[in-house]
């Protein structure tokens, strides 16, 4: 067990250094012209300063600084797309996608391969690109796997995408995936990984339905629908020592719209998961889910703000087994948008994660960051 | 005598260079002059420069920018697409992020569009129209934008 996860690291260190040489020597040479080229590539970078303080737990106390680099790569030919995400940060280096798509029409695209999930509103509408969202922090019902996420954030397998434009010009878009998902290990699900095939996961089904009243606008709203067989490292952590595996069901309704100097973006989801333990099953169900308005001041001046809620999370068994996650959030956050393709972002924030009880920790947030791209 | 006649030069120094400037007060869509596209609508025109696919006779619409113009731009933004630059960015890095939807080719000058266009068939860009006017080897398909 232990030399399979060695060498599975060792491929995973070999792709990632292989792709940062690569990436590295593409955005150097400057060799692709964006005039005839079907490749592009564009780099995210952003480094955050982050504060906790005035903690429940004075031990939680802590303040850091954190850099990403983000690479987005993409080939675009008349039948066949392919996009890579690789993400290069102080903590880790990860091919976050890689997928290739069969290009069926203009509306339709068959994708294979390792992809964000589409029950995801946050995640796939800005993936790991940090300039594009507005605020620093991300929802923690949309949080990453690694930063105890609640719900699977990368998915491998096959994704199904149609667009119906109808007379009227509104859109609906249709969108089913089915793959691999992620397991629970230790105190966070943890996505398949390519370089360890035989790592024991179990199957990831979603559908995304969205509908946007006019084809070339951003607003849009939809609903998503989940069910994930979530396999379970029950060594890994002793409160999973008789937890045999978790099925987790998903109900989303989401929303990204502008009106006028106004945006809202809001996700609520409905989770219900049964723990089957050797000694039976436990039914947990919770919501949880955010609101997040932003007011464009002018045109380098957004003011933000964002509440994170839920209902009968407090108590949830699935939950206390991701003590990080962020449960209640309420945040308030300016940014200035300067010299084209710069972003300066600061936000405070009053949060509680889940821990281990039903009290919860809580402390207060405050990060500062500068966000930009690269293209 | 000699003063008063300066001052009539001035006059007609400004006077010429305002001529020239309203004649570019217009912004036209181009093709190579002898590329097929006969007819395109600004729905279709604002599509294809968001990355939605626009196809004619069954080919696909290639849309390319030209980057050194700001001004141009400016109004190619605000009267076509009805968006800032800001937001238009924005816009193509948020559907390529999602979809690997290409962007549109972006050329440095007019004499890379004219370039591009010529070996692109089914690709368009925007011009002032006295540029257009001026070079044979493009066709204009039609007046974007006019100063009232």
């Amino acid at each position: 067990m232990k030399s399979r996860r060695k060498m599975a690291h060792r491929h995973r260190w070999r792709a990632a250094v292989l792709a940062k040489i690569l990436m590295l020597f593409t955005l150097a040479s400057g060799q692709i012209s964006r005039a005839e080229s079907p490749h592009d590539i564009v780099a995210f970078l952003s480094v955050q300063g982050f504060e906790k303080f005035s903690a429940s737990d004075p031990m939680l106390e802590e303040s850091n600084i954190h850099s990403t680099a983000d690479f987005l790569y993409t080939y675009n030919s008349d039948r066949f797309r392919f996009l890579g995400e690789f993400i290069w940060s102080d903590s880790e280096a990860e091919m976050e996608r890689l997928q290739a798509a069969w290009v069926i029409d203009d509306q339709t695209l068959l994708w294979f391969g390792r992809f964000h999930s589409i029950s995801n509103y946050w995640t796939t509408e800005f993936h790991h690109g940090q300039y594009l969202q507005t605020s620093i922090s991300r929802p923690g019902l949309e949080e990453w796997e690694d930063a105890s996420g609640p719900a699977p954030s990368h998915v491998t397998g096959a994704l199904f995408q149609h667009d119906f434009v109808l007379e009227n010009q509104s859109a609906l878009n249709f969108a089913f995936a089915a793959g691999i998902a992620p397991k629970f290990e230790g105190q966070q699900l943890v996505a398949f990984d390519v370089f360890d095939p035989a790592s024991g996961h179990d199957l990831a089904v979603t559908g995304r339905l969205t509908y946007r009243p006019e084809v070339l606008s951003m607003n849009q709203i939809g609903l998503t629908i989940s069910h994930n067989d979530i396999a379970v490292d029950s060594d890994s952590n002793p409160a999973l020592s008789d937890l045999n595996s978790i099925r987790q069901a998903t109900l989303g309704f989401f929303t990204n719209w502008h009106w006028d100097k106004w945006r809202v973006l809001s996700n609520w989801m409905y989770f219900d998961i049964d723990m089957q333990y050797g000694s039976g099953t436990v039914n947990d169900r919770f919501l949880l889910g955010y609101v997040q308005a932003e007011y464009e001041a002018s045109e380098d001046w957004t003011i933000f703000g964002r509440t994170e809620l839920g209902d009968d999370e407090d108590d949830s068994t699935y939950l206390s087994l991701l003590p990080a996650v962020v449960a209640h959030r309420h945040m308030l956050g300016v940014r200035w948008d300067f010299a084209d393709r710069h972003g300066l972002t600061f936000e405070i924030a009053d949060t509680s994660q889940q821990a281990d009880s039903p009290q919860h920790d809580s402390f207060k947030e405050a990060r500062i960051q500068w966000s930009a791209v690269f293209r | 005598m000699r003063r008063v006649g300066s001052q009539v030069l001035l006059v007609l120094a400004m006077m010429l260079s305002m001529t020239a400037s309203w004649a570019d007060d217009a912004v036209v869509l181009v093709c190579a002059n002898d590329g097929p596209i006969a007819d395109i609508s600004s729905l279709e025109v604002r599509k294809t420069y968001l990355g939605i696919s626009v196809r004619i006779a069954g080919i696909p619409v290639r849309p390319v920018r030209q980057r050194d113009d700001d001004r141009l731009n400016l109004i190619f933004l605000q009267s076509v697409m009805a968006m800032s630059q800001k937001s238009y960015e924005r816009r193509l890095l948020s559907m390529m992020l999602k979809y690997g939807t290409p962007r549109p080719a972006e050329v440095d000058d007019r004499e890379e569009m004219i370039d591009t266009l010529e070996r692109n068939p089914y690709a368009v860009g925007y011009m002032w129209k006295s540029d257009a006017e001026s070079d044979p080897r493009v066709r204009t398909i039609k007046v974007l934008w006019q100063k009232l």
